[in-house]
């Protein structure tokens, strides 16, 4: 092994990492607040509603996601009338792919998170005036967001090593380049150096977590 | 005379059990009301009927002359909430918010409905906290305080709404027995103070000291209402003195 080798596959391997990185941002950034409504959907006193989001949990948790990135990217245009207005790059179609299945997992997460609030908080603001709103954004969420950090970095974790499932629809990530390189040179360097990158995001990410924990710890 | 709540036959069933069969009893302002009984006889859910943290089956309940539920139907959202923000309450859990400290506990309804200026809101916070002898706590939180300084921030915080009326629901059933003195202290504070107070309790000592009158309830109805020297000492009903000689024995 030699250094001027791993600095040839540095170069397309970080080109990858950002992919990743880029895909894991995106993914995040719209599945939490996604899945936060439809954890407030599952509730909904409204009951056409709660079922919708309930069998929408279901369908995205109860099948492979692999299965959910191939249908969106190439089973939308299949579908008849409106297949052809579905046709999205295979990028896009897998970002929606990700963001609708983790919205599932994080609203399972967040209702969760809801259910272990105490009644008497909501009753404690109440009977000081707040409307159901203010008590929600004051009380309830704050308090919300601490029970679900663990299980959101879980999840997080589990994201950013689920994107490499993009190498089944070939959009270029890190994961692709690794294979494509011990391919071509016959070598597993590749396949270490892509393993130290995703210890170095996932690693990001648990010192982030545990940041957020202690910011979020009151006591 | 305007009375500071009146009830009229509140009923109340959770399914076919009537937690509250027939209720009907008239609070005049400033008045401290005592409310003993059982466990199971209702004592708790007719005083949250009152704030609106129960809907009653049927019955009137008026506060301060505004109809909260007229015969069974219950006045517009805006009504009610104009009629329970005169009220606060206090639990048997404190309920405070884990999240904020002591002080930002007393602040954040204030703060949050902006009805006055952030100077007034913290000024009136520092003096309640004083109040209830707990200025030193002001920036710790809920967690790190014992359960008879969370009572008294719980009623610190029911106090900064400047209600009219003011709902004990057995307030010191969560503590310590030697952590019930200090709650008790500024609970009997207060009873000096013209504000109407309804008091829950299993605290016969206490009830007898602080109360004008006791309501002693029993299988969903007040059996037995009186001054607390009728009541503790001449109770008229059997079943006032049994429930009384059997909280005697245990104390």
């Amino acid at each position: 092994m030699s250094w001027d080798y791993i600095l040839t596959i540095l170069k397309p391997m970080l080109e990858g990492a950002q992919t990743t990185i880029i895909m894991f941002l995106v993914a995040i950034i719209l599945s939490v607040p996604l899945g936060f409504v439809i954890t407030l959907a599952m509730k909904s006193r409204f009951k056409p509603l709660a079922w919708i989001a309930h069998t929408y949990v279901y369908v995205m948790r109860g099948t492979p996601l692999l299965l959910q990135i191939l249908f969106f990217c190439f089973g939308l245009p299949l579908l008849p009338v409106i297949g052809e207005y579905l046709v999205f790059e295979r990028i896009v179609a897998a970002g929606i792919a990700f963001v609708l299945n983790y919205a599932a997992y994080f609203a399972e997460i967040f209702r969760g998170g809801l259910l272990s609030i105490d009644k008497g908080q909501h009753e404690a603001a109440k009977v000081l005036g707040l409307t159901k709103w203010q008590a929600m954004t004051k009380v309830i969420i704050p308090q919300m967001v601490r029970v679900v950090l663990p299980a959101t970095a879980n999840e997080a974790i589990t994201l950013i090593k689920d994107t490499a499932l993009l190498y089944a629809v070939a959009v270029p990530e890190l994961l692709y380049f690794a294979q494509a390189a011990v391919n071509r040179d016959l070598q597993l360097v590749p396949f270490f150096v892509a393993a130290i990158m995703y210890l170095l995001m996932t690693l990001v990410l648990t010192l982030l977590f545990k940041a957020l924990e202690k910011r979020f710890s009151y006591e | 005379m305007t009375y500071s709540i009146e009830v009229n036959q509140l009923k109340k069933s959770f399914g076919t059990l009537d937690v509250l069969k027939q209720v009907s009893f008239d609070v005049a302002p400033g008045e401290v009301i005592a409310v003993i009984g059982p466990s199971g006889s209702g004592k708790s859910t007719m005083l949250r009927s009152l704030i609106h943290l129960e809907d009653i089956t049927g019955g009137t309940i008026r506060v301060q002359n505004q109809m909260l539920v007229d015969d069974g139907r219950y006045a517009g959202a805006t009504e009610i909430r104009k009629i329970t923000d005169r009220m606060g309450m206090v639990f048997q859990h404190f309920n405070l918010f884990p999240h904020l400290t002591v002080q930002a506990n007393l602040e954040l309804a204030p703060k949050t409905l902006k009805k006055e200026s952030t100077k007034a809101i913290r000024s009136r916070s520092t003096e309640l906290l004083a109040k209830v002898g707990l200025s030193d706590k002001a920036d710790a939180y809920p967690a790190n305080l014992s359960g008879g300084q969370k009572q008294r921030v719980a009623i610190a915080r029911a106090l900064m709404m400047q209600p009219d009326i003011l709902l004990f629901d057995e307030p010191t059933s969560a503590l310590d027995p030697e952590l019930t003195g200090e709650v008790l202290r500024v609970i009997k504070q207060l009873a000096q103070e013209n504000i109407t107070m309804m008091i829950v309790t299993h605290e016969m000592s206490f009830a007898r000291d602080v109360a004008d009158r006791v309501f002693f309830m029993d299988n969903g109805e007040i059996a037995e209402q009186g001054p607390p020297e009728q009541i503790f000492g001449a109770p008229k009903l059997a079943r006032t003195q049994t429930f009384l000689k059997r909280v005697d024995m245990k104390e």
